[in-house]
């Protein structure tokens, strides 16, 4: 194995060289082994834990920051959003009913903190998702994402709450198989699993 | 084949009179020609002969240390990965074994298995890629295809595991991030017996072509104390016949446990350069084997980690291998100290040198690629030889500007 | 003959005849669209081997066939840069030159027995030769006028190759020449008709052929002058918009009338068709000839699938050792079968 010297060919070597190497690209002619992924018409199945664009649950996130603290590309900055404050007569009459027994609860904050991912500067590492504490993201296989103009593309808190939707989303979906002759194969999905 | 080699200065009237008077042809091969890649060579040729070759590389530089050093020390993973974009995980796990070692911890050895089959993974896309790079820098537009698209089943294996298809950033200090999926072992398997089918086409259109040995055999020849002389590493150095190998000389990982070859070459020319990647391929596939045989149950990631876990960070780890980063993962502020570790890399060693101040950013990181020290083969090698050979060579050491760059 | 035709008086029709044999077959209309096709089936069979498509996109139903057309189109709204240092008379015209030089061999190869009195000569082979071999020269002063260093390089390894291949290119002719005893193809095929074809009788000749031309048209693995991870695009290197397409279309004309020899010289042309007058004596044998030069094109174009560049010391070495030789011994086996024969 070790201190191999290259071989050496004889000019009858080389024209056995020659005829191999034709045949084998003659068989790869006749028999094609192609892995095109005819894209926007079908697109890969990509599995689960595919590293795709993300969305905030807010009822989970407790605004600890810690996401935009572990980013490695700086693309999630927390915002502060002003909290819908309850209805002040309403407020009143249970703090009326309940002055008595408790001492007064403390204000509600007036302002909640929220990540928001600037997508062209995700590196779609995860490190977001793998320290939220609470599993505040939940995260999706989706990878291609197209706007027609800038301004939709502008992260906004609204939109960070849904999932994008993806421009291959109605495409046909193929499943990449690979086997020991032929390699990567794209076939229907479903019909092994 | 080194030989001596005319100094040529480097202002506009000098290059003009070389021109007029002694008929040397300045070439500028690049930064956008087809032969250059992310750099522009710059070559003086008499006749066809090339009497001196200046890489100048930089055009991609992208300061990955100062970036890295700027943040906290698990954020830099993924960005040390950005260099050498076909060999990753190789990357990775050197910056991750460097902080371990400043932070005195060990892996379990699960997550030291694992991420030796995802090196190794790593190591045959790399290699692959580097034969792409060959043919298509002499001409051969298939082989370009056929190893690219072979890297295609290894990129879906990572995939599967990791979530991403390139910058996996799997492993972290402590372990890895993932734990491998069931049937893991039958899809690797799978994969590796499809790349040894294609291996034999390989070697009829590509390796044994008569074409490929006119023109590899005996060009770009470095003896193996030129080789040491110069500091060449990797693939390069052990196609010089030096047998030298991070893997087998200062192991890390697990890679003690396995049995494997270094394959070394007399030669030490193109076509050696070439034979060699293709050996270590078949030595990967023997290690990602013998791995996943002897593959240890338990944690895949550092004991007193997966004890500060929260109930669900626990919950979620048990059920489906994924590791939730803590709090102290996260911020980690290792203890004042230096720390270095090499690993090999697909191309060669990868230095990674990191200092603590006791802060929670690297106080300096130093990431030392082995493109960079491949570079000698342009100013020692190349001369000497045709014009023609200037690709030929370039593409044999499987140079890639952006690793070098950093 | 032509009967078909009445109403046009019978003193123009051998013109008609000429007019129709330059302008649509086996001329200019034949061989655009041969390039055409030509150009796809490379790109195509090359894919095939690479696990790819190649072009699809355009006439997604034909598998992309007017790629080219698409491609043409694009280069003709393009600028047309002259770079400042450039020759611009040399510069701007060679292009069309090269291309009308490229198809003008194919004047004097016959595709059916009844061309001889459409252009009657019995030196058709010579002339047919000589015209294929002035193309280099443009090459080179095409190269110079670029005032480009890889221009330049380019034009210089044409100039190298076209030394050490045309020698051995010139040698399989006069072996096929000495192994028919004439000039005149029309008669070389009637020989090849009574016994065997050329590519049997002499074989070497029609390897050493087959190399030569893969050198001469520029196809891999000899593709040397264009070689782009060397030269960007050799000689071709600063032509843009329609230039480049013209510059692009060369090779493969070339290619065509290579071809259209070979297949007339080895592959005993219209052999088994034959007959008299305009449809049977050269549309209907022609078709025969023509089908197998393009079978011969695409063997060669296939070549690029399988193959890596030759480097040019290489090659010139090559070309003036074991070329050279097969070339010497084709010879002497032309000049024993012709012998043995008759």
């Amino acid at each position: 194995m070790s201190d191999q010297k290259t071989p050496r060919k004889s000019a009858l070597g080389e024209v056995k060289g020659h005829i191999d190497a034709l045949a084998t690209g003659f068989k790869y002619f006749v028999d094609p082994h192609r892995m095109t992924l005819d894209y926007p018409a079908e697109a890969m199945e990509l599995p689960k834990n595919y590293r795709g664009f993300f969305r905030l649950i807010d009822e989970k996130c407790i605004g600890c920051s810690l996401c935009e603290i572990v980013c490695p590309s700086n693309a999630i900055v927390m915002m502060q959003l002003p909290v819908a404050q309850p209805p002040a007569p309403k407020a009143g009459a249970q703090g009326s009913q309940q002055a008595g027994a408790q001492p007064a609860p403390r204000p509600a904050p007036r302002v909640k903190k929220r990540p928001l991912v600037d997508w062209g500067m995700c590196i779609f590492c995860y490190f977001c998702v793998d320290v939220c504490p609470t599993e505040a993201f939940e995260p999706s296989n989706i990878h291609d994402l197209s706007y027609f103009e800038e301004s939709e593309y502008r992260p906004t808190f609204e939109g960070f709450l849904k999932l994008p939707e993806s421009p291959s989303r109605n495409s046909r979906k193929v499943v990449a198989r690979l086997d020991e002759k032929n390699g990567i194969r794209y076939e229907e999905k479903g019909d092994k699993e | 084949m080194t030989q001596e080699i005319k100094t040529v200065p480097f202002t506009y009237e000098a290059l003009s009179q070389l021109e007029m008077k002694e008929g040397i042809l300045e070439l500028q091969i690049g930064p956008a020609h087809a032969g250059s890649g992310h750099m522009r060579i710059l070559a003086w040729v008499e006749g066809d002969t090339v009497v001196k070759v200046d890489p100048d590389v930089g055009f991609v530089h992208r300061g990955v240390e100062k970036l890295s050093e700027d943040r906290l020390y698990i954020k830099a993973i993924p960005i040390v990965e950005r260099p050498s974009l076909v060999d990753t995980v190789n990357a990775n796990l050197g910056y991750v074994i460097a902080l371990e070692r400043l932070l005195g911890l060990e892996p379990p050895p699960r997550a030291q298995y694992i991420r030796v089959i995802t090196a190794e993974i790593s190591r045959i896309m790399s290699h692959l890629y580097g034969i792409a790079i060959y043919g298509i820098f002499m001409g051969s537009s298939t082989v370009f295809m056929w190893a690219v698209a072979d890297r295609e089943p290894f990129i879906d294996l990572l995939q599967e595991l990791t979530g991403a298809r390139i910058t996996y950033s799997h492993i972290i200090p402590g372990g890895v991030r993932w734990d491998l999926p069931k049937g893991f072992a039958d899809k690797v398997e799978v994969a590796l017996r499809y790349l040894e089918n294609r291996m034999k086409d390989y070697e009829k259109v590509w390796i044994n072509n008569p074409v490929v040995m006119a023109r590899s055999v005996g060009v770009g020849k470095l003896s193996s104390q030129d080789a040491i002389r110069l500091g060449v590493v990797g693939p390069n150095l052990r196609a010089s016949g030096v047998k030298y190998d991070v893997r087998k000389n200062d192991p890390y990982a697990a890679y003690a446990d396995f049995d494997f070859e270094v394959p070394t070459f007399k030669e030490g020319d193109s076509y050696s350069r070439l034979l060699i990647r293709v050996e270590e391929i078949k030595q990967s596939m023997s290690i990602i084997r013998q791995a996943l045989k002897r593959l240890p149950e338990g944690k895949v990631i550092y004991e007193d980690y997966y004890k500060r876990m929260s109930p669900l960070m626990k919950e979620i780890y048990d059920k489906t291998g994924r590791v939730k980063f803590t709090l102290m993962l996260t911020s980690l502020s290792p203890p004042k100290g230096e720390a270095i570790s090499r690993v090999e890399g697909g191309r060669g060693e990868m230095f990674y040198y990191l200092v603590s101040d006791g802060g929670k950013n690297p106080y300096r990181f130093r990431l030392v690629t082995p493109s960079f020290r491949n570079l000698p083969y342009f100013t020692h090698v190349m001369p000497g030889h045709k014009l023609a050979d200037i690709p030929v060579i370039y593409g044999s050491i499987d140079y890639f500007p952006p690793e070098a760059d950093r | 003959m032509m009967t078909f035709l009445y109403f046009i008086p019978n003193s123009w029709l051998p013109l008609l005849e000429s007019a129709f044999y330059a302008l649509i077959f086996p001329g200019f209309v034949a061989i655009l669209l041969l390039a055409f096709f030509i150009i796809w089936f490379e790109r195509k069979a090359a894919a095939r081997v690479q696990m790819r498509y190649g072009p699809l996109w355009v006439s997604k139903r034909t598998g992309g066939i007017i790629q080219l057309l698409a491609d043409m189109i694009r280069f003709s709204f393009q600028e047309f840069i002259v770079p400042q240092g450039a020759d611009f008379i040399p510069f701007v015209f060679l292009p069309g030159l090269l291309l009308a030089f490229s198809v003008l061999p194919t004047v004097f190869i016959p595709i059916g027995p009844d061309y001889s009195h459409i252009f009657p000569s019995s030196y058709t082979l010579l002339l047919a030769v000589a015209f294929t071999l002035v193309i280099p020269v443009y090459l080179v002063v095409l190269g110079w006028a670029a005032d480009n260093k890889f221009s330049f390089i380019g034009a210089l390894r044409e100039a190298y190759l076209l030394i050490s291949y045309e020698v051995p290119f010139i040698l399989a002719v006069a072996s096929a020449f000495l192994l028919y005893g004439t000039l005149d193809l029309v008669k070389i095929v009637g020989i090849q008709e009574s016994t065997l074809p050329g590519i049997i009788l002499n074989p070497i000749a029609a390897i050493v052929y087959i190399i030569a031309v893969i050198r001469a048209t520029g196809r891999v693995p000899y593709d040397i002058v264009e070689a782009d991870s060397e030269l960007v695009f050799g000689p071709y290197t600063e032509y843009s918009s329609l230039m480049f397409g013209f510059v692009m279309g060369v090779p493969y004309i070339e290619l065509y009338s290579y071809s259209l020899l070979f297949s007339v010289l080895f592959l005993s042309g219209w052999a088994p068709v034959t007959g008299i007058g305009f449809l049977g004596g050269l549309i209907l044998p022609g078709i025969v000839t023509f089908v197998k030069a393009v079978i011969v094109m695409c063997f060669l174009v296939f070549l690029r699938a399988v193959y890596p560049r030759y480097k040019l010391d290489k090659a010139v070495r090559a070309g003036w050792s074991w070329v050279f030789y097969l070339a010497l011994i084709s010879l002497l086996l032309s000049a024993f079968v012709s012998r043995v024969l008759w």
